[in-house]
């Protein structure tokens, strides 16, 4: 018994010794140790449950070292104790934040990708019902209606589509902005199965290749062209923000990386045949007044074209007869340039930056002389303004005659 | 005579005393281990400065040439004396600023015959604690005392 009681006293004298002689500096890093491994938990942290854990970790963490508060108080220069505590309780504040709208938008994803298969399947089926109609030699009333119907619900799907796949790439681009430039190996592989499971680089591809399509199949208005250009724009600039970390993420694999790539090219593409299209719609305007411009595909060359249309025309005032140019002027002028280019397709091409006023000016200024040599004689004028003054005199005269007199009495 | 000799005596008096910033407290919440780099320095950031520890290590080991990669341990206390120790020491360097640099102010001896094996200080109110495994001494100044 007094064995024992011997053996429990020293015992305690030997863990107390030790507990006294314990370090501050230890202290310190076991402190600083331990809050780096929960800062670095809540950094890979990937669902709301993890998150628990850690709260709780924290508060171990608080518990453990309350005793030490004023030491660590002084210690934790520039932070100190409740300070550093407050900053991992925000920052696993902000990650549970975070993970809850990441888990919304998944679910989110998940249903836009049914959609958007949905959508492809019925895509693909418009757009071979198109080529065939378009191909059909009579080309009656029925099949004409058909035809805008068919085109009409494609553009409609198109757009639905190009939402929805904006959606998804958007719901990446969500999850790239809260996570680090320099992403470890546990994010890269959440991305790469988010990828996966929005088949996203299938739908971008398919995406610009179906708007590519489109350009190609019908006859776009300039606002269908304005709005195109307007969904490339927005889609271009989201993929440049996540291209280029997508690629980071698939450094090893060289044909996602490929795959990467091509999208890049499509979208180069997809611009490019939006602004040529542009320009072929705008040609047509003049080919459908049997104004034969010499074909033009950028703003450089069309200045080129209507000048030395104008040019020509100039030149053969003499040779044609003054009846014959007057009519190719007001074809021109008001059936196509005013009535339409200048008006619905001048704007666009603003607003685009595919011509300048500059030039816009040089073709006003090219259309002035034209007018000056070929427009409509100001001799018609003078007949019309004689006519009207003789028809007003006569009229006045006639009205005069018919007052009945008054006589005084 | 006597109000003239007063008066100048009173100035010199004022002139000569010394501007005096009191109290003061210099001491450091926790010590600061760093390990010595190769021309012989530390830097410690916390507090901003950087020392050549060389002579601490001719003075205790009779070698100033291995000691890249060495740990030192430094702490200051209330009254700004610098103490400086390390493992396989058997001393605690004890030391003043002044104009650009440290000048020693007391070697305090541990141990003859027993090296420090791990070595800590730690800042308490009236002194600073250096243990090491199981034994503990209170510094002040140049007095060390054993701990029980």
């Amino acid at each position: 018994m007094k064995a024992k009681m011997f053996l429990s006293v020293l015992l305690f004298l030997i863990m107390n010794a030790l507990i006294v002689a314990q370090s501050d500096y230890e202290t310190l890093q076991s402190f600083k140790s331990q809050y780096k491994q929960i800062e670095e938990s809540i950094k890979s942290a990937s669902s709301v449950d993890e998150c628990t854990a850690i709260s709780e970790k924290i508060n171990n963490l608080r518990s453990d070292f309350v005793d030490n508060k004023t030491f660590l108080d002084k210690s934790l220069y520039p932070e100190n104790f409740e300070s550093a505590f407050t900053k991992i309780e925000n920052a696993l504040e902000t990650k549970k934040t975070d993970l809850t709208q990441i888990g919304a938008l998944t679910t989110q994803v998940g249903t836009l990708q049914t959609q958007v298969t949905e959508l492809n399947q019925k895509n693909e089926e418009l757009i071979k019902q198109i080529n065939e109609l378009m191909v059909k030699s009579e080309k009656d009333r029925a099949t004409i209606t058909q035809l805008n119907r068919l085109v009409s619900q494609l553009r409609g799907n198109i757009n639905q589509r190009d939402l929805l796949v904006r959606d998804l790439v958007d719901s990446l681009l969500v999850e790239f902005i809260k996570t680090p430039q320099n992403l470890n190996q546990k994010e890269a592989q959440a991305i790469i199965s988010k990828v996966n499971k929005g088949n996203l680089f299938y739908n971008i591809e398919r995406t610009i290749a179906d708007n590519i399509q489109f350009t190609k199949v019908t006859q776009m208005t300039p606002g269908d062209f304005s709005q195109m250009k307007k969904q490339h724009r927005d889609f271009d600039k989201v993929w440049n923000q996540i291209g280029p970390r997508l690629s980071s993420v698939y450094l090893s694999k060289k044909q996602k990386k490929s795959e990467i790539a091509q999208i890049d090219s499509l979208f180069v593409e997809w611009s490019s045949q939006i602004n040529n299209e542009i320009w072929k719609s705008i040609h047509r305007q003049f080919l459908e007044k049997e104004i034969n411009l010499i074909p033009f595909n950028n703003s450089d060359q069309f200045v080129s074209s209507v000048s030395a249309f104008i040019d020509n025309e100039i030149k053969n005032l003499d040779v044609k007869s003054r009846e014959e140019s007057e009519n190719t002027f007001l074809a021109f002028i008001d059936s196509v340039y005013s009535k339409t280019v200048e008006k619905e397709w001048v704007p666009i091409l603003f607003e685009n930056n595919m011509m300048t006023q500059a030039e816009k000016d040089i073709i006003d200024a090219k259309i002035e002389v034209w007018k000056k040599e070929a427009g409509p004689s100001y001799s018609y004028w003078g007949y019309i303004i004689v006519g009207a003054i003789i028809i007003f005199v006569v009229a006045y005269m006639f009205q005069k005659k018919k007052k009945p007199a008054i006589k005084a009495d | 005579m006597k109000l003239i000799i007063f008066i100048s005596a009173l100035f010199i008096a004022v002139g000569c005393s010394t501007l005096m910033l009191q109290p003061a407290d210099f001491s450091w919440p926790v010590e600061t281990v760093l390990t010595v780099k190769d021309n012989g320095f530390v830097s410690e950031e916390r507090h901003t400065f950087d020392l050549n520890v060389k002579p601490i290590f001719f003075e205790e080991f009779n070698d100033s040439n291995s000691v890249a990669g060495k740990e030192i341990r430094i702490i200051r206390d209330k009254a700004g004396h610098y103490y400086f120790t390390g493992a396989g020491f058997k001393n605690i360097y004890m030391f003043m600023p002044i104009e650009g640099g440290l000048v020693l102010e007391d070697k305090i001896s541990i141990s003859d015959s027993l090296a420090l094996q791990k070595p800590a200080f730690n800042q308490k109110p009236a002194y600073v604690e250096l243990i090491d495994g199981t034994n503990k001494y209170l510094v002040t100044g140049n007095e060390i005392v054993r701990a029980k």
